[in-house]
């Protein structure tokens, strides 16, 4: 997000619908206050300019080249990403699971949500931690994501470094194991995010068994986590595409 | 893109916040889908949900209901929020017996949404959680902002958002209301809860200072 200079009457409005925090009033040369947006910490998220709080219409989204192009991607839930073509940052992942039966039973789903809550996280950052659940060796990182798609080297978790110094304001490390990877996951993802200088939201999604339980959240606990009381449920409204497979 | 996730507070505080919203599989029953989609939103929109909305329309408090229920694409992600168990139920109900063949999923207490699941016949299918914020967590706001914020998942109500609608309820310029509506604006998608934000700025102002009369 840019300000345009000789429209800004630096009335401050546009300033707390920044979600970095990046928008600071500064007094030119001849006395005029005005906006500047540290391009370094924008995300190109877009709140700003929609909430239409600027009297002037001084705020204005020139067209990113690469890749500054990717924050508006990850963080404008409007623009629809290539890859998935869901807008937001992720996949499908449970929403449609009754309908894909993408996680099966003894499987988990894991994603881990750099930048998140309303942080922010540079590239480096998600590399660091993509690339130690990688070492952990035989991880698939979900293919449909696009964050997957910037990695030059799926199996180790390596991103394009043209993409290093971009902030976005949130990327979703995400992958499907098998249900006893999931204290190994847990425990790198622990020792890693120490290391980063930003928060992660972390996901944990399993099939719900016909004996009503939710076997991935169970191991969750036995690593010393406790999953919060409150999540997102698929019904089982969805018309399958696919062969329900059998509960062992 | 778990938007509806990690919404942060109490089981007290999250109680009577529920999400329940529809999408097509791309690939696979995408197409025509929109139809579908719509009919959702109207069935949602009948009981009278606190927000409602689709990620590329907006939320009911930028736009009228009318224009989201009639902009559904294929592509949508269409969103209702309820603010009581009761009324979620009859929603998912109705929403069942229209057996539109998408998938439908219900943010809200696990345990309690489970229950809810049950009462209106349906079984779960797969569930996901929450372990938490992890990392350089000293970043963070108080607790207090954060329980705003993360009722849109896409980080779109910004922290500094939150703290200058407080000050505004605390030098009159706003109702616990009004604030709570202008917070619901930026949420694209309509999944942040004014009710639950109108009651929690009410909770929280005597700690910022605030008498109200």
């Amino acid at each position: 997000m840019k300000v345009d200079e000789t429209k800004c009457v630096g009335c401050g409005r546009c300033r707390t619908y920044c979600t970095m925090g990046a928008i600071a009033f500064m007094r030119e040369r001849h006395g005029k206050v005005c906006a500047e947006v540290d391009q370094h910490e924008c995300v190109d998220c877009g709140v700003c300019y929609r909430a239409e709080v600027c009297p002037v219409e001084a705020l204005y989204e020139p067209k990113p080249e690469w890749p500054r192009s990717v924050r508006g991607t990850f963080s404008n839930p409007l623009i629809e990403h290539k890859e998935t073509r869901v807008p937001g940052r992720g996949t499908e992942e449970m929403k449609t699971n009754d309908i894909t039966g993408r996680f099966k039973f003894g499987e988990a789903g894991m994603a881990i949500e750099m930048g998140r809550p309303s942080t922010g996280a540079r590239f480096r950052d998600i590399e660091k931690v993509a690339m130690a659940i990688a070492a952990l060796g035989g991880i698939a990182f979900e293919r449909q994501n696009p964050i997957t798609g910037l990695m030059i080297d799926k199996a180790t978790g390596k991103m394009n470094p043209e993409l290093m110094d971009e902030k976005v304001l949130s990327g979703i490390i995400e992958m499907t194991v098998p249900l006893e990877r999931v204290p190994e996951i847990i425990a790198v993802v622990k020792k890693v995010t120490k290391e980063i200088s930003t928060v992660c939201s972390f996901d944990l999604t399993c099939k719900v068994r016909s004996d009503n339980k939710t076997l991935a959240f169970d191991l969750a606990r036995e690593a010393g986590v406790v999953p919060t009381p409150n999540g997102k449920t698929n019904v089982g409204l969805g018309r399958p595409f696919f062969l329900e497979e059998v509960q062992k | 893109m778990s938007h509806t996730l990690h919404r942060r507070g109490t089981s007290e505080s999250l109680k009577n916040d529920y999400v329940i919203f529809a999408m097509s599989a791309k690939g696979i029953n995408e197409v025509d889908s929109k139809v579908k989609l719509k009919r959702f939103l109207e069935i949602v929109s009948s009981f009278n949900p606190v927000n409602l909305g689709d990620m590329r329309t907006g939320n009911s408090f930028i736009r009228s209901k009318e224009v989201i229920v009639n902009s559904t694409q294929d592509t949508s992600i269409v969103h209702g929020v309820f603010d009581n168990r009761e009324t979620l139920i009859k929603a998912m109900q109705a929403i069942k017996e229209a057996d539109l063949g998408i998938s439908v999923i219900v943010s809200g207490l696990l345990d309690d949404v489970d229950s809810c699941c049950k009462e209106a016949g349906l079984n779960r299918h797969t569930c996901e959680t929450s372990l938490g914020i992890w990392g350089k967590t000293e970043r963070l706001p108080d607790e207090d902002v954060l329980r705003f914020s993360t009722m849109c998942g896409h980080g779109q109500v910004p922290f500094n958002l939150v703290i200058k609608m407080i000050e505004d309820i605390k030098a009159g310029r706003r109702t616990a209301r009004e604030a709570a509506e202008e917070l619901s604006k930026p949420c694209q998608c309509g999944v942040f809860n004014p009710v639950r934000a109108e009651e929690m700025l009410e909770e929280i102002l005597c700690l910022w200072g605030v008498t109200v009369a």
